[in-house]
This record gives C-alpha cells, structure tokens and sequence, in this order.
C-alpha cells in the first residue's frame, strides 16, 4: 500500500500498551484505513488488531540468499575452474566441498544486509504520513502509545474525527498541522 | 487490576533473590502463583529509562570516564608506536620465526575473535530462545563484538609481513597473471567469514540501535543534535507499521547470525584443523573453538558490565540476576572446555599415534608446562566455584573469575598454536618461543584499542537498547503519568 503524503492528521496518546491494542481495534472496526500506532516498543497483538497482515520482508530474505549462493558458486567456478585452474595432486578443479564454507559466508551476506535495507526501506513505504518527528513530540519513542490517524485518510474529517480519537478514551487529543517531510 | 503489580516494590539487588515470587492466595482455586522477579529493579517509569540510560550521552564525561579514556588511549598509543617499528624495522622484532611460524599474532587473533562470539550470542541466539534477560546486555555485548572483530582483523594482516600487499587477500580482478586466491585453503575461508561477520554484527546492531536513536533525537534540545540523531535514527517514528517489518527483519537477522557466528569459530579453527600437524590435527576442534569462543566471549561481557553497571549507575538494569545468568553460562560453558580438554588426551591415547601422545605429554609436561596449566586451572577449574548461588552473586567473585578466564583462553590459543609447532616431527629444527617486547606492546595495544572504541561508544550512543527494556517492563508500573 502507498499512501499521499500530508503531515495533518488527528493524534492521541495512552499510557499502556493494553489500551492502545483496544484503541488500534476500535479504530480498525470504525473502518478508518490511513491510520498508525506509534509505540516505543513493539506491542504484542498490535499487528491483528490493527488488521495488518504478516511482513513480507522473510520471502524476499529467501530470494536474496538464493542470489548469495549463485553468486557464491559462480565465482569460485569462474576462478577456479576456467580462468586459473590449478591441479592439486590430479584432482578435480571444481572442488565443491571445498566451497561450502565460502558460499555459506555469502549466502548470509547477501541475506543479512539486503534484509536489513529492504526493512528498513519497506518500514517507511508501508507507513501512513506521519506526524513529522522533528516537529511534533509525540512521546512515542519515550512512553506514549499514540494513535494516529492521517488526514489522507477518506473518512477523515477534523471535528468528527477528533470527536472519535476523544471517544476512545485518549489524552492530549490534538489535531495536527505542520508544514513538514510526512515521510522524515 | 486491582493488587498492585509484586514489581513495584523490588528496589535493587538487595531484593532480588534469584528465585521466582510466590505471590500467596493468588494463584487459581485460591492457591499460590509464581512469577519471575523483576528485570528491572527500582519501580522505574519508562521516562526514568530514557533518563538513566541516555544521560551519559548527553552530558560532560565524568572524571571516572576520562581517566578510564586517557589509560586506554596511551595503550593505543603503544599500539601505534609497535606497529609503525613493525612496518618499518620488519617482523625480526617480534618472536614469529621458524619453527614456530603462528606465534602470538595468530594467537592474539583467534582471542579476539572469541571475544566477539558472545556478542552475536548474547544478541542472536538468546533472541531466539526468547531469553528476556539479554536486553539489559544485548547492546554493549554486540558493540563489544565489533570491537573485538576490529581488534582481530589487524592480527591476520600485521602477520603478512607486508602489509602493503594485504589487498591481495580479497580475490579482485587483477592484471598479475591473472593471479587469484585458492578458494581450497582454510585461509581464504577464513578472509570471508571474518568480513562477513564484521559486517553482519555491525548491521545487527545498527537496526537494533534505530529506535533508540530516535529517543536521544526527541529528548535533544540542540536543532543540530536532532537532527544529528534524527539522520542516524533514519527518522524512526515508532509507527507500528514500520516495527511490523522492523521484527521481521530483527527475527530474520538473529536467525541467520546463529548458524553464522557458529560457522566463523569453526573456520577458524579449520585454519588448524585441515592441517596435517600433530595437536591440531583434530574433528573435534570446530565445537571446541565454539564453546571456547562463548566462554571467553562471556567473561569478557561479565568484566565490562561489572564495569559498566558502577561507573554509569546502571544496576537497576544491569542486575545481579543478570550477571548470575552469565556465570551460569560460564560454568557450563567451562565444563565444556574442559571435557575437551580431556577430550584430546583420550583421542591422542587411544588413536596410537606416536606423534600425538609425544605432542600431548608435552604440553603438560614439556617446557610450556606451565602455560598448559593456566589454562587448565583457569578455565576448567576456577569456573567451578559457579556452583554455589552466593558465590554466582557476588560481583568480585564474578570479576575476579571472569579475568582470569580471560588469561586461561588467551593461553590455550597460546598452547595450541605453540606447542604444536616448537617441536614437529624433525628434532633437529626444534626451538623455542619467547614473546619480545614488541609482542607485548601489540597484545596490550590491541587491548588499548578495545577499550577506547568500548569509551567512546558508551559515551554517543545508548549503552542499553531503551525500546527492549521498555518491553520487558511491567506496564503498570511503568506508565507514565496521564494528562
């Protein structure tokens, strides 16, 4: 899912995890779509009650080791056996035991580090606009949980939905309007 | 709730037993319940988290930290100065020579090495054995591998002689014939596991620290520091659809640095074991080097965090059942190193090898007896006192074994790589091997080195991953106040 960038939107905050879970249930339920928890930690249960389904990011890891193998095993088979081969002792130049340790090395390699990216890269592609870090302190890398629902949003509208987030039993209820990067 | 949470009154480690809570009548039918005592001590709030743990990188150092940082820099001060006398006089200087061609920087490198191994342990496999415990240490034990891995690659390379030439380890298209690597030597394995794992604990470690970046971004006040700390947390919000791949990608990373950090040791202990020398000649040596690996690694993260939990006051995170859960791994981990110790004079014995009962009834008996017997003593015997609880909860005790661990592991590289080699199977090019002055400086530098990257990353970034700790708190004594 893509979503239009725009830093407006309706935030709240809650002083524990459990509360939050109720709040990302009712506001998944209410049919909201373009909507965020922001929690200092991952809140166990927090995926199914916002209704998200599992990370994609394990099947692409797969592919990526895939290519570190190939990879692997396609250099050393180039080296060894058709640019400089070597005889050792009369055996066989494709020693493939021998390349195991290497093509496990690059396999994790390639499945580590490609991981780690796709992640992080997929963390802010998947994600609502959200309420610009360096202009709006949430508390949600400290020790809020917050809803936060975007402008963007087609059921969203400001009276309304700021009725609904107080309705949820929320603090510090405030509508959000910040000229900023949505994605920063 | 209506009975306060038994957490709120475990205060610090004069409270914590070790043993779980009975908490009386409140079990089902009316009977007891056990729950398991505090991770952290001290009823913090999770504000009272982000205060204790990123305080240190916000203020002036304490003279406790610039004395600490000025010892380690003249260390690393030695470290250059026997390095640049290397690179310039030769390896004459150092005790390297025929026949014992390994000597000490192969040793040193296989400790450092070891060292690191706890890191990826304490940060991947107890991750995936669900051990909440690791939280508290999982942050300074992985920065502690990277150091360590910085400490040991220097090793290889100083030990090529020329270290001019040490691009030619990496097989890189070239115009010298073309001339390649042999991908059939342990060697060039080694080149590949030890990058891969430098760069995959350093990943690692990184995503760990990415929300933890962005609490020191929303506690800073400078526009320049937030935004210093906003680049490095990659603008990390804390959106749950951004932690929904986050942990994915965090499960994924531990399960693939497990099978690795276990492949590393047993490269490198390949490096002696696919050899045909008496002594290393051995199927047992890829599990040997692994567990001696943890156990050193282990005693290493005992000293720093004894260290650490009283110079930045961190005991309420860093508690005693914390650093009982490390010397248990240690006694078990001690138990192990020494069943292979005696593991390999069973193998010598009972394979009717001539060469390797002279090379075993050498080392205990023979002129390096007595590096044979530091390690014995200090690695399969000292850990032994771990059996008794007071004795596992006792923060000298801990730190006293825990060096002297440290000591008996860098001499059982030091019986390894040595006494294989002194006297191999030619009597008349037997020899001996006595560490110079410049050995000394580069084993001590390289400690220098350790210790001044350890500094100056508990002095920039959170010693203690804070969203972890957050986790594993008690929610009902750790919220804050609500307006």
């Amino acid at each position: 899912m893509t979503f239009p960038t725009s830093s407006k939107g309706v935030l709240g905050q809650f002083a524990v995890p459990d509360e939050a879970l109720v709040a990302a249930q009712k506001t998944h339920a209410a049919g909201y779509t373009h909507f965020d928890m922001l929690t200092p930690f991952p809140v166990h249960g927090m995926d199914d009650a916002m209704g998200l389904k599992r990370s994609w990011v394990p099947y692409l890891t797969a592919v990526l080791a895939f290519f570190g193998i190939v990879a692997a095993q396609a250099m050393m088979l180039y080296i060894m056996v058709y640019d400089w081969p070597m005889n050792f002792g009369g055996k066989p130049a494709f020693a493939w035991p021998a390349f195991i340790p290497i093509t496990f090395e690059l396999m994790v390699l390639f499945a580590a580090i490609g991981t780690a990216i796709i992640a992080v890269w997929a963390g802010k592609r998947d994600t609502v606009p959200q309420p610009p870090p360096m202009l709006i302190k949430t508390g949600a890398t400290r020790d809020k949980f917050v809803v936060w629902i975007s402008a963007t949003d087609p059921k969203f509208n400001p009276a309304n939905t700021l009725a609904f987030v107080q309705s949820l039993g929320a603090h510090g209820v405030k509508l959000v309007d910040e000229k900023g990067d949505a994605h920063a | 709730m209506t009975t306060p949470s038994p957490y709120s009154t475990v205060m610090d480690d004069a409270a914590l037993t070790g043993r779980p809570i009975v908490l009386t009548g409140q079990g089902p039918f009316g009977g007891d319940r056990e729950v398991d005592e505090p991770l952290v001590t001290g009823a913090k709030k999770y504000l009272d988290v982000d205060q204790d743990i990123c305080v240190h990188t916000e203020q002036f150092p304490t003279r406790r930290w610039w004395i600490a940082f000025t010892i380690a820099l003249a260390f690393l001060g030695m470290l250059g100065v026997a390095l640049a006398t290397l690179f310039y006089v030769g390896m004459g200087i150092v005790a390297p020579n025929s026949p014992v061609g390994w000597g000490t920087f192969i040793v040193n490198f296989v400790f450092w090495i070891g060292i690191g191994h706890a890191g990826t342990l304490i940060s991947a496999v107890l991750f995936l054995f669900r051990q909440k415990w690791r939280t508290a240490i999982n942050r300074s034990a992985e920065a502690m591998t990277l150091f360590a891995v910085a400490c040991a690659g220097i090793f290889p390379l100083i030990h090529l002689g020329r270290i001019w030439f040490a691009y030619w380890l990496v097989p890189i298209p070239n115009g010298r014939g073309p001339l390649w690597v042999n991908f059939n030597s342990a060697l060039a394995w080694d080149i590949f596991a030890i990058s891969t794992y430098g760069l995959v604990s350093l990943t690692f470690w990184y995503v760990g620290l990415l929300p933890d970046l962005a609490t020191v971004r929303d506690r800073a006040t400078h526009p320049w520091r937030k935004a210093l700390y906003n680049a490095l947390s990659l603008g990390w919000t804390g959106s749950n659809r951004a932690w929904r791949h986050y942990e994915a990608a965090y499960l994924i990373l531990a399960a693939l640095a497990t099978p690795l950090v276990f492949s590393v040791h047993t490269i490198v202990s390949f490096d002696f074991a696919t050899s045909v020398m008496p002594g290393w000649h051995a199927t047992i040596f890829p599990p040997y080097f692994v567990i001696g690996a943890i156990f050193s690694g282990f005693a290493m993260v005992i000293t720093l965090m004894t260290i650490m939990r009283w110079v930045f006051k961190l005991k309420n995170y860093i508690t005693l059942n914390h650093m009982e859960a490390m010397a248990k791994v240690i006694m078990l981990t001690g138990m192990l190193v020494g069943f292979a110790y005696i593991t390999e004079f069973f193998m010598a014995w009972y394979s009717g090898s001539a060469w390797e009962g002279f090379i075993f009834r050498n080392r205990v008996f023979g002129p390096y007896g007595w590096a044979y017997a530091i390690m014995f003593g200090c690695n399969a015997i000292v850990p032994q006192v771990f059996w008794f609880k007071a004795l596992r909860r006792n923060p000298w005790v801990l730190f006293i074994v825990s060096i002297l661990v440290n000591i008996g592991m860098w001499f059982e590289r030091y019986v390894i790589v040595v006494t294989s080699l002194y006297r191999d199977f030619l009597p008349s090019s037997w020899g001996e091997f006595n560490l110079t002055r410049f050995d000394w400086m580069i084993l001590l530098g390289s400690f220098g080195l350790f210790f001044t990257l350890f500094l100056l990353f508990v002095r920039v970034l959170p010693a203690i991953a804070v969203s972890e700790v957050k986790g594993v708190m008690d929610p009902s004594v750790a919220q804050g106040a609500q307006k």
